[in-house]
């Protein structure tokens, strides 16, 4: 199991940067639904200071495991990395995040998963108001074959936002925090799948960042890009810690390295170690881990 | 070895591609050859005549001066049909030796003439009209002269002077001139030859000036162009007869010539004056026809153009297209992105693809059975076969192929698409509009070029749910209209107006080729536009 109960550094970053951070602002729960059935505050975990909570979760793929018993907590504003061999199952845990991996027939889950406190997988969750608050970057870019004011505007306009001066605000606001906007100001009317492979995976985290997320979910967001736009990419990263918590999926340990604070190494769909990057790279606690970490395993 | 093989093989697929140019050309060729002939042809003074009194289309002092000079042309070969027939047509003859008795005593009953002097020239009168219609009826050169003598006797008679009796010593005259050079042999033959011969004359000039009888719509008018004219007069000139040989069974054609039978009579110069003055007669002109398209025909396309036709054609695929894209398109969706693969799921893929199967013809008398007898009905329209009808039996025939290549775009949207949209917190019905079917649209159009060629050419499935040969331009989708498909069907088994006019038949094929590439093109293009847009070019 990992230590990160007696971490005290871990509890002093996070106490560092609490003062930023309101839980009352998220709503995920749907209010309607909660009238109906019986209050939600039972199953409600003592308040702590994680966003994300995973309590012995476990995701089926029909009878396979595609990760189980994992018990980790993810702290705001910070850059939690998730690594690990292929099919080790890093990438579901991140996916059943924001429940994408709704979308796969014949899933099921045990345990529970926490994000702000709230279970995810309840009945109760507003998939909508959860999936807002978890925004996701795909491995490949996925821009929409819309313009790139559409692409980023997308967001606000499901949430209902109509007016142009909105709109045009919001867009500007996403593609500055993505490092997008001086590159694609003159021309947002120009289709997005016109723009290179970097600027387009800066495109989709501007396009994440629209709904004002609290979460930014990353699936290996560099492994399609060149070097250049990588570096691009993770500068954006450190930038984006500041206002946002980002769980990154990464091949890449160097990466992983320069980006993440807290790292968690999965294998064969369970979690092996979790903890500070710079432990985990320089002082691992378990042997699995550091036979992968210095490249003898994986 | 290798490399021969792929010479091969190279050589093999390139006669194939070859091969089908070829047959594109054999098959194409002469049917876009002869549909020009509908729009770009030598047009004789008949068709502009025609096109002046159902169009009101052309100059009328021109064509009323060009009237003027070809009945003068014409009147020479009325005028040796009168000369002949006086000789053989006893019937008529016959007619008109009553006709002159009758207005005779009338006359005389208006003078008030005394009853004795009445008496004695009705019977004269009779007499004469008696001995007049022996003498028309009889073979017998010597009778006739013995009947004519006759009645030539009371030509100088003060009785008759200036009276209608005088006529008959006219028609005893000419009757007389003309049996001179008969061969009463033949008198029979003759006059059912002559019939046939007027029957040609009419379909070559119109019908004749001096009758006054009614005609058919499509013989109120000659050659109309003059390929046909060439046609008719070849008929004129040469008998054709189907001969049967004792040796071998089947018939062999020959052919006669008209002029060597009517050779010594007083017909004779008649087809050497047709076949110099023919020109003259029908002055033919070349002409570019393309009101062809917007006109309305008279009624069994013998004249005219196919406006109608073109018009029910784009009212039927399009209504279908109405039905058939939003319903393919919801299937398509309900099969890719709602449902989960099982045996339902399984069976009705497995009916879609039995249904792309179904002949058209099955599904015509489903639509009969289904939309025209009971549907419609049910809802308060008309128990008979109209444009909706029609449209949604062509909406049902294609709703397969719409199916299928709509689920073939929609399947190649990427999967990340969607993910992208959903993780952004749309619904699946928000990610479906906004997202997929924008990208699936190229597939979709793709669908929608296939289930539009398919519809415009179908004849079967209108057969009897929509088309109609002759009628009105429909004001309203309970009418039935005529389309392109049915009317070329229509044109080629119910009677032998496409021999006759074969250019019609052509031209209308070659429209729904045309229409079709037409309608392509514009989806083609469309497509082109949707497709460059996605791909921000």
């Amino acid at each position: 199991m990992p230590k990160r109960n007696n971490n005290d550094m871990v509890i002093s970053v996070v106490k560092s940067i609490k003062d930023k951070y309101d839980t009352s602002e998220l709503e995920m729960i749907d209010m309607e639904k909660i009238e109906q059935t019986e209050p939600y505050n039972s199953t409600l975990p003592e308040k702590s200071l994680s966003i994300i909570k995973a309590d012995d979760f476990s995701f089926y793929y029909g009878s396979k495991a595609g990760v189980k018993n994992i018990s980790m907590e993810i702290y705001p504003f910070m850059v939690t990395a998730i690594i690990g061999p292929s099919g080790c199952g890093k990438s579901t845990f991140l996916r059943s995040i924001n429940r994408i991996n709704d979308l796969i027939p014949n899933i099921h889950v045990e345990g529970k998963l926490f994000v702000n406190n709230q279970d995810i997988y309840s009945r109760q969750i507003n998939l909508v108001n959860l999936r807002q608050q978890v925004g996701m970057v795909f491995q490949k870019p996925n821009p929409f074959p819309k313009s790139i004011f559409d692409n980023v505007a997308y967001g606000p306009r499901l949430q209902g936002i109509k007016k142009r001066s909105v709109l045009q605000q919001t867009v500007e606001e996403s593609l500055q925090s993505a490092a997008l906007w001086d590159e694609v100001k003159d021309d947002l009317k120009k289709s997005a799948l016109a723009l290179s492979g970097g600027q387009q995976q800066r495109l989709c985290i501007a396009r994440a960042l629209s709904t004002r997320p609290k979460v930014l979910l990353m699936d290996e967001p560099c492994s399609a890009l060149d070097p250049i736009a990588t570096s691009k990419i993770e500068d954006l990263i450190e930038t984006l810690k500041n206002d946002y918590t980002i769980v990154i999926v990464t091949h890449n340990m160097q990466q992983a390295a320069r980006v993440s604070e807290m790292a968690a190494f999965f294998c064969l769909g369970e979690l092996i170690e979790y903890d500070l990057t710079t432990k985990i790279f320089s002082n691992p606690s378990n042997k699995q881990t550091e036979d992968y970490v210095t490249g003898r395993f994986g | 070895m290798r490399i021969t093989l792929d010479k091969f093989f190279t050589v093999l697929t390139g006669l194939a591609v070859m091969c089908m140019i070829a047959a594109l050309f054999v098959i194409l060729g002469p049917m876009i050859y002869r549909g020009l002939g509908a729009i770009f042809f030598r047009g004789t003074v008949e068709f502009r005549k025609m096109q002046l009194a159902e169009f009101e289309h052309g100059n009328i002092e021109k064509i009323k001066q060009e009237d003027i000079q070809t009945k003068q042309a014409r009147q020479a070969v009325y005028n040796i049909i009168d000369k002949f027939r006086n000789g053989i047509d006893a019937e008529k003859l016959t007619d008109q030796a009553k006709q002159i008795d009758r207005t005779f005593g009338k006359e005389l009953q208006l003078q008030d003439t005394e009853r004795e002097r009445y008496q004695e020239l009705r019977g004269l009168s009779r007499d004469i009209r008696d001995k007049l219609i022996e003498a028309f009826s009889s073979t017998d050169i010597e009778q006739i002269k013995k009947h004519i003598d006759f009645v030539l006797r009371y030509e100088s008679d003060e009785r008759f002077r200036k009276t209608s009796a005088a006529q008959y010593f006219k028609l005893a005259h000419e009757f007389a001139q003309a049996s001179e050079k008969i061969d009463f042999e033949k008198k029979d033959l003759y006059a059912g030859e002559l019939n046939e011969l007027e029957d040609i004359i009419v379909k070559l000039l119109g019908p004749d000036p001096n009758g006054n009888k009614p005609v058919l719509a499509q013989k109120r008018y000659g050659a109309a162009r003059w390929d046909q004219a060439q046609k008719l007069m070849h008929e004129l000139f040469w008998k054709e007869q189907w001969i049967e040989q004792e040796n071998s069974k089947t018939l062999v054609r020959i052919e006669t010539s008209r002029a060597e039978q009517f050779a010594g009579t007083e017909l004779e110069p008649l087809f050497a004056y047709i076949k110099d003055n023919s020109k003259k007669m029908l002055n033919p002109q070349i002409t570019f026809y393309w009101r062809y398209f917007l006109d309305d025909s008279t009624p069994g396309h013998y004249f005219g153009g196919i406006g109608p036709e073109i018009l029910g054609t784009l009212f039927l695929t399009l209504l279908s297209m109405v039905f058939v894209i939003p319903f393919g398109v919801i299937s398509a969706a309900y099969l890719t992105e709602c449902s989960s693969e099982g045996p339902v799921i399984r069976v009705i893929r497995m009916c879609i693809n039995t249904l792309a199967g179904v002949p058209s013809i099955v599904f015509g008398l489903f639509g009969m059975a289904f939309f025209v007898l009971f549907f419609i009905p049910f809802f308060g329209g008309p128990s008979q076969g109209c444009i909706l009808a029609g449209s949604l039996t062509l909406a049902v025939l294609t709703l397969p192929v719409m199916i299928r290549s709509s689920e073939e775009a929609i399947r190649t949207v990427p999967q990340t698409y969607k993910e992208a949209s959903l993780a952004l917190g749309a619904s699946k019905f928000v990610t479906f509009v906004k997202v997929t079917l924008p990208a699936a649209l190229p597939g979709i159009l793709t669908g929608i070029i296939l289930s539009l060629s398919r519809v415009a050419g179908e004849t079967a499935p209108i057969l009897f749910t929509a088309g109609i040969a002759i009628g009105p331009v429909p004001d309203s989708i309970f009418q039935k209209t005529r389309t392109l498909s049915y009317g070329s069907w229509d044109m080629a088994v119910s009677d032998k107006l496409a021999a006759e006019v074969p250019h019609n038949q052509y031209g209308m094929v070659v429209t729904l080729v045309l229409l079709i590439l037409c309608l392509n093109a514009l989806a083609i293009m469309l497509r082109s536009r949707v497709f460059k847009k996605l791909k921000g070019h």
